[in-house]
């Protein structure tokens, strides 16, 4: 590959080596790059990072020692931005249930379908690109609120929640000369307009940041 | 009628009866009876001078004559008529048999002195009859006589007969009885309606000095030379016997005896003497099997029947009851014999239903781990499936897309091949375990039951944990008759309750698996680590239908607990914590054993 870092890695965690094998020669058909691990605990060592292209993970639940839910678990916990595909066998559709409502993005029973299989492949590497930029904005939505000092940051959330300058002062028990200074302070190191595109830059930089 | 009245009755009847008996002593009546060969007018002369002769010397005594036949005599002494009898030998011997009379007296006549030889018999035939000289002449022809009972009248005679081989009674000589009196015999030999007749010993000589007969009209056949004065053609034996009653009194037979012997001689020149021996006349009457002796000659069936009857009915009713209880014997045999037979067939029948029946449970029993398997064969097969399925889309993807190198063409088909592999292998393992088969017997070393059972396991389940074995026994030691299918079935059965139990702690043992002498039996351990059995799964667990899975049955352990005591062992099962370990034995196969396939 001559661009690694822009192409997205799907990675293969199951025990079952030719099982395993046979899923990652199916990905190669269609061109994705893929990589197998034969335990979560290999998975966990390798560590891999999430590509700029993206990836996801397909996850056999049922593994020894460490399964598919735990290492789901583990990764959340990591804050892990890989999207989580199960493989179940026959008669786990509570560990499936329990995976969904952990985050997973979809389950497959096997045996499935080559193209059900690929389609929910193209879905949660779609979903790993898809939280890669949510990411970036939010990164960069921060890093432009880290350039506002704390008083100036005070006046951009009451500004944002829609309070008048006069307000902003008496809640401060500054003047509203000087509201009036860190106000247009705050516009333009943030380059908005509005009240309302301020409030959009702080929400994306923090989802409880008006509460 | 009161009871004063009836006091009175009695007194009357008994003061009656009292004076009955007084005349019956006051008057001293002696009642005689006779036997009246000659007829009762010949013997009331014959005996009228005794009579008077007695009288005069018993002092006041009144005498009774009676005359009786033969049988008639015998009829008076039961009855108690009579005191004393006057009768010939042969007659007395007979009654001295049926009555229980006993001489006092023996007569005795002139011609000879001895009381021994008094009474004999001559055998007359016309003078003319030249063809009869001697008894023998005899064979064939008629012999009159008076009766045939007759002592002297005939069965002296026909003694002396019987000796020669002519025995009337076996139709030699044909008898004519012409009852009494013996005037009778002459006339008949006279008249010629007979050949010969048989005559009491000097009667004919009376006769003829009478004159009723003509002297030498008739002859006297075969004459004894030692008699004197009469001819006598028989043996002589002791004169006629005088002879006391039962119930007559000693004193009055003394006194009666001592009348008679001090008697002299009759007009026959006959007197009183003491009484003689009357062995001959029993010997005589033995040989004729007649008088007391007759029974001798009851040869016959029904003489047999008469004498015999009890003893016979005896015989019969023994024989019957034999017969009977050998009936009974035999209908017992015949029923209980059928009834083993039957019980025995119906033993069969059971012995092979429940022969059936243990391999279709076996069958099912085997089934049974299948269907508790299934949810994990079902997987197990799935992979390989779901591998070729993938490969062989990937092919397909490829060679649509021109993308499709020689390199992943190989690879795809080799795991393909493998994968293949790998499923049949799953399905023929199943098959050969869910086959159904007889059972058997056979010597088998426990190490390779357990290996086999361990790696049918690790083929059926990919994941199966590995199966350790601890033993320190010899090869020797190892050898136990057992079924080998059904002990790998309860090692399945444990090893998979094993792996369940392991599997629902995640836990890295490997299976353990042990092995102990227990005198003639090898035990086996198998041992999880597990979480071991709660005591209310203890209780249980060996219940069937109890189960704690949600795809079991709950029928391994009943169907493993079955196998191993039918195998003459205990499944057992306690907690080793952590961990829970099944326990069971099994015979160990001793040199003798041979292999038995059924």
């Amino acid at each position: 590959m001559t661009l690694p870092d822009l192409l997205p890695v799907i990675h293969v965690v199951d025990d079952e080596a030719p099982f395993r094998r046979s899923l990652l020669f199916l990905l190669e058909s269609v061109g994705w790059q893929a990589v197998g691990h034969d335990s979560a605990e290999a998975f966990l060592l390798a560590a891999p990072e999430m590509q700029a292209g993206g990836g996801c993970l397909v996850l056999d639940i049922r593994m020894p020692r460490i399964s598919g839910l735990e290492l789901q678990r583990r990764l959340r916990a990591a804050d892990s931005p890989f999207p989580i595909v199960f493989m179940t066998g026959h008669g786990e559709v509570e560990l499936a249930v329990q995976a969904m409502k952990n985050g997973a993005v979809d389950f497959l029973q096997k045996p499935f379908k080559d193209q059900i299989f690929l389609d929910t492949v193209e879905r949660a590497v779609q979903l790993s690109l898809e939280r890669h930029a949510a990411n970036r904005r939010h990164q960069e939505a921060r890093e432009v609120l880290d350039r506002l000092s704390v008083r100036e940051r005070e006046v951009a959330r009451l500004l944002a929640l829609g309070l008048a300058n006069k307000e902003v002062a008496r809640q401060l028990g500054i003047s509203d000369n000087t509201v009036h200074v860190h106000r247009q302070h705050v516009m333009e190191k943030t380059s908005t307009g509005s009240a309302a595109e301020l409030a959009r830059l702080i929400l994306r930089a923090d989802p409880n940041g008006l509460d | 009628m009161t009871l004063l009245k009836r006091c009175a009755l009695l007194f009357t009847i008994g003061l009656i009866g009292c004076l009955q008996c007084c005349a019956v002593f006051a008057t001293d009546v002696v009642r005689i009876g006779t036997l009246a060969w000659q007829g009762s007018e010949e013997a009331e002369i014959h005996w009228s001078s005794m009579v008077s002769n007695l009288e005069e010397r018993l002092g006041g005594k009144r005498i009774e004559l009676r005359h009786f036949d033969l049988g008639a005599m015998a009829a008076a002494l039961e009855e108690g008529e009579l005191d004393f009898v006057v009768t010939n030998p042969g007659h007395y011997v007979s009654l001295e048999a049926q009555s229980g009379i006993t001489r006092i007296a023996t007569q005795v006549s002139d011609e000879t002195s001895n009381p021994e030889h008094v009474v004999g018999s001559a055998v007359v035939v016309l003078d003319r009859r030249q063809d009869i000289q001697r008894l023998e002449d005899l064979r064939g022809k008629t012999l009159a006589a008076v009766s045939p009972d007759a002592f002297g009248g005939y069965q002296l005679i026909r003694a002396e007969l019987r000796r020669l081989g002519l025995d009337p009674e076996n139709g030699r000589v044909t008898p004519v009885f012409t009852n009494f009196p013996m005037t009778k015999v002459i006339d008949a030999v006279v008249d010629g309606k007979t050949d010969a007749g048989i005559l009491r010993a000097c009667l004919l000589e009376h006769m003829e000095q009478e004159g009723s007969v003509a002297a030498g009209r008739l002859r006297v056949l075969s004459p004894r030379p030692e008699i004197g004065n009469c001819a006598v053609t028989s043996q002589l034996y002791p004169g006629w016997a005088f002879a006391a009653a039962s119930r007559t009194p000693p004193a009055l037979s003394r006194e009666v005896l001592l009348a008679l012997l001090s008697l002299p001689p009759d007009t026959n020149q006959q007197w009183w003497s003491v009484p003689a021996d009357y062995h001959p006349v029993h010997e005589l009457l033995r040989e004729l099997q007649t008088g007391p002796y007759a029974f001798l000659r009851e040869t016959s069936l029904e003489a047999q029947l008469r004498r015999y009857w009890a003893w016979v009915l005896g015989l019969v009713l023994l024989m019957l009851a034999g017969a009977a209880y050998t009936l009974h014997v035999e209908h017992l045999v015949q029923r209980r014999t059928r009834e083993l037979t039957q019980a025995l067939d119906e033993r069969h029948h059971l012995e092979s239903r429940v022969q059936a029946g243990q391999q279709q449970m076996d069958h099912l029993s085997r089934l049974s781990i299948l269907g508790e398997l299934s949810g994990r064969l079902a997987h197990e097969l799935n992979q390989p499936l779901a591998a070729i399925g993938n490969y062989a889309r990937s092919l397909l993807r490829r060679q649509d897309s021109g993308t499709l190198s020689e390199a992943a063409l190989r690879q795809a088909a080799e795991e393909i091949a493998n994968e293949s592999e790998r499923a049949a292998g799953i399905l023929g393992s199943i098959r050969s375990f869910a086959r159904k088969r007889s059972r058997r017997q056979e010597i088998c070393d426990i190490a390779d039951l357990v290996h086999e059972a361990g790696s049918f396991i690790g083929g059926m389940l990919s994941k199966a944990r590995p199966i350790e074995l601890r033993h320190d026994l010899s090869l020797a030691e190892r050898q136990v008759l057992v079924d080998p299918l059904q002990i790998q079935q309860v090692l399945l059965n444990l090893f998979k309750n094993a792996w369940d139990a392991q599997q629902s702690m995640d836990d890295e043992h490997p299976i353990e698996v042990s092995l102990e002498r227990e005198d003639d039996r090898c035990a086996v351990e198998v041992r999880d680590h597990g979480p071991g059995l709660t005591p209310e799964l203890q209780a249980h667990f060996l219940e069937a239908f109890f189960t704690t899975k949600p795809d079991g049955l709950g029928l391994g352990l009943p169907i493993c607990k079955t196998i191993v005591e039918a195998h003459g062992g205990e499944l057992l099962a306690r907690n080793a914590n952590p961990g829970l370990v099944f326990r069971f034995s099994l015979p160990l196969a001793h040199s003798t054993d041979t292999v038995n396939t059924p």
